[in-house]
């Protein structure tokens, strides 16, 4: 475990935004008053200490310069400082407000040890200007421990026990009650709890204190909650120098995917959903992901499925002055059967799989897609389009088709518009087709229609006010107009009804005419 | 009869698996095949454009027609601006179905702009599982690079690439055909209540043929044997587009 404190994070986010001369405090709102936040080391210099009240600081020293806390902008730089941090391990996890936690286990060797690893760190958060304190342990506890209170060089595996033992409570993580009430009776170093009878402590102060203590020394296990999932299949490559070009990332990628490939391989895998992390040499972090229609594991598939992100992303991307690590991470896996040398259809198949994902690749999964049939009678929900690499292999037609032919279903138009649009019509009352309709300004003048079709909303659903159709029972009817214009027009609401609200309303409503829908 | 001799005619003139020329895809209708030297050239790019916007429904019916004749086992691609799914509807996989193409095999395309359109029917195009992409490009000229490009993707693999026009454009073209489409009255059974429907029908100009002269047709749909039938010639070849709706189909 590796716990990483910037002690002076608030005031180096400030520095690095502008040039502070005077000595730099933040300043927030606590209870009833303003109090100092975080200082700077200048202020510290001049004995002032966070919590202090901001006008006594002011009284003390009116040249300070007093910036508001700003939280929002805090957590944003931390999550941003995590997400470099990627770039040592998967697994990160915030210590709010000011801190970070890494799970290092298994790839402190790729920086040749722990004690380098640290210096890498290190050399990476001093170039940012940011004061740091890094402190590497067996537990989470007595990372955060020696990190805060202690001395970070101590580390030795299995003596968290002696590091812990001459530091104070608060190191601990405990809330500041506890550690006062603990004060009180004497108890001021965790050496001073650590043999301590159980029972007494746990009657005085709580189960929360042993906890921490247990968690710290390693007899209980305390687990990292990481930020982001962790991805079953991680590859990733260091580059002595800086890669820039596309082809040599998609390059990169390639073999990033032919270790994937492998891996998959082995537990009948194939990727649903691979994502690239770029990190950029000044610390910036590129991550694109594409989807595919099928589990994929074909190396060659992956480069290509990048290569229209890249191609698409293109602006976003910006190298600047290179990338120096790439990692190819499948998010989503999902068990594909072994890669068959199929000929005829399941070769076409293939074909049109790629076709899907290379599309979505480069216009996005949402624009191309797929018809499916649903059981509903509402002509909208009953066919519907969903991206195509999310369409099973049913896809509802086969019991569409049984239905239309069971109940002898009137024709559907073949292009139908987004919402039903509002027309205005001369119907025959109470119940006909209409005689003529005016669409977007053209008049037509009907000559053959075919209809109603009654097509009613299901009853369990409450009617719905905000749509001007609403969930009411509609007439639908194919009309053909002269000159040949085929259209599916519907009337929202029966008769019956209406009338009943004209009673209500002592007005005269006209029924609401829509067109739904062209035939060819 | 006739129509019978003239396709067996048409037969011995033309043997099957033809050597020289590219495939074509045969309409059935020997008037329409004769002018057209077999059938629609696959492998390249037609144009179809709707007389005027109201047609667009017609000539939206007369490509997937011929999608239909055309697509077999493989798959259908439609690609489409927004802006135009937006105007004149996204096509309905229901309605589809009555016509006589199985929407399991169309996949839908939503493009932002004209250059992601070509683009992916050029990709579509190069594709083996896809006989058919419809590329439907509203208004605007067409950068005639582009559609020498589909072209040439079209020829590599023989499907065939359709440009649904709302409106029918005069600009330069390397298409192998233009066609301009209008909807024409259906040949209804009888007048008074109640009406009944018949078959679609479009009027389908043939403006500019690379291969052969042009002609005007009134073409049926039969979406129970999935092909098209001739209604009638609707006027003389080469005459201007007009319609004419009182020319009462025999």
């Amino acid at each position: 475990m590796l716990s990483l404190w910037l002690p002076r994070f608030a005031t180096d986010r400030i520095r690095r935004l502008r040039d502070v001369a005077a000595p730099l405090v933040i300043a927030g709102r606590r209870g009833n008053a303003d109090v100092l936040t975080a200082i700077d080391e200048a202020a510290e210099r001049l004995g002032l200490s966070t919590g202090l009240a901001l006008a006594q600081a002011r009284a003390m020293h009116p040249a300070l310069d007093v910036v508001p806390e700003d939280a929002g902008a805090d957590s944003e730089l931390l999550e941003t400082i995590a997400d470099w941090c990627l770039r040592y391990t998967p697994l990160v996890a915030c210590d709010a407000p000011d801190g970070l936690l890494l799970d290092i286990s298994g790839c402190a060797h790729l920086y040749g040890g722990e004690r380098e690893l640290v210096a890498d760190f290190g050399r990476r958060l001093a170039q940012t200007g940011f004061a740091y304190r890094i402190a590497i342990a067996g537990t989470i506890g007595a990372a955060w421990a020696a990190a805060h209170d202690g001395n970070p060089d101590a580390y030795a595996a299995g003596e968290e026990r002696k590091i812990l033992a001459p530091l104070p409570l608060a190191a601990l993580r405990l809330p500041p009650e506890t550690v006062a009430s603990l004060g009180r009776v004497g108890l001021k170093r965790i050496g001073d709890i650590i043999d301590r009878p159980r029972a007494p402590l746990t009657a005085r102060f709580g189960t929360h204190l042993l906890r921490q203590l247990d968690r710290a020394l390693g007899v209980e296990h305390e687990p990292l909650t990481p930020r982001l999932p962790v991805a079953p299949y991680v590859a990733e490559k260091r580059f002595h120098e800086p890669i820039a070009r596309e082809e040599d990332v998609l390059g990169t990628v390639e073999k990033l995917a032919a270790r994937l490939a492998t891996a998959l391989e082995r537990r009948g895998d194939g990727a649903r959903r691979i994502e690239l992390t770029l990190f950029r040499t000044d610390g910036a972090l590129r991550r694109i992901a594409a989807g595919t229609a099928r589990p994929l594991r074909d190396p060659a598939d992956m480069r290509a499925l990048f290569a229209e992100r890249l191609h698409a992303m293109a602006d976003e991307i910006d190298p600047g002055f290179g990338f120096d690590m790439a990692r190819l991470s499948v998010l989503v896996a999902e068990p594909a059967p072994p890669e068959q040398i199929g000929i005829g259809a399941a070769e076409d198949a293939g074909e049109l799989v790629r076709l899907v994902d290379r599309l979505s690749a480069r216009l996005g999964a949402q624009r191309v897609r797929r018809a499916v049939a649903q059981d509903s009678h509402i002509p909208e929900v009953a066919c519907v389009s969903l991206p195509a690499q999310m369409t099973g292999t049913d896809d509802g037609w086969a019991a569409f088709n049984r239905h239309r032919t069971d109940a002898g279903l009137a024709p559907r138009p073949l292009r139908l518009l987004a919402r039903p649009e509002p027309i205005e019509a001369v119907a025959e009352v109470p119940d006909g087709p209409p005689l003529r309709f005016k669409w977007r300004r053209a008049l037509h003048d009907i000559v053959a229609a075919e209809g109603p079709e009654r097509i009613e909303g299901a009853w369990w659903q409450e009617e719905n006010e905000t749509s001007a159709t609403g969930n009411r029972a509609r007439d639908y009817f194919r009309v053909e107009d002269k000159s040949g214009h085929r259209f599916w027009l519907f009337r929202a609401g029966l008769y019956r009804d209406l009338t009943r609200a004209d009673v209500v309303q002592g007005a005269r409503a006209t029924p609401a005419w829509f067109v739904h829908g062209m035939f060819g | 009869m006739l129509d019978e001799l003239r396709q067996h005619l048409a037969r011995l003139q033309k043997p099957a698996g033809l050597v020289e020329g590219p495939a074509v895809l045969p309409l059935g209708i020997p008037a329409v095949d004769g002018v057209l030297g077999g059938g629609l050239a696959c492998g390249a790019v037609h144009e179809i454009a709707a007389v005027s916007e109201a047609h667009l429904p017609a000539a939206t019916g007369f490509a997937l027609g011929l999608a239909a004749l055309a697509s077999g086992e493989k798959h259908l691609l439609w690609i489409a601006e927004d802006m135009a799914l937006l105007e004149s509807g996204a096509p309905y996989g229901a309605g589809l179905e009555a016509f006589g193409l199985a929407p399991r095999r169309l996949l839908s395309v939503s493009v932002a702009h004209r250059h992601d359109l070509m683009w992916a029917m050029e990709e579509a195009l190069r594709c083996r599982a896809v006989a058919v992409a419809i590329g439907e490009v509203r208004h605007g000229a067409l950068d005639a690079v582009a559609v020498r490009r589909l072209s040439l993707a079209a020829s590599e693999t023989g499907a065939l690439a359709f440009l649904l026009r709302a409106q029918p454009a005069h600009d330069a073209s390397t298409a192998a055909t233009r066609w301009s489409v209008e909807a024409a009255v259906s040949n209804r059974k009888t007048f008074g209540h109640p009406f009944e429907f018949g078959a679609p029908r479009f009027a389908a100009h043939l403006t500019r043929n690379r291969r052969g002269p042009s002609g005007s047709w009134i073409l049926e749909w039969r979406d129970t044997d999935e092909r098209f039938i001739l209604a009638a010639h609707a006027e003389p070849v080469a005459a201007p587009l007009r319609h004419r709706s009182h020319q009462k189909v025999a």
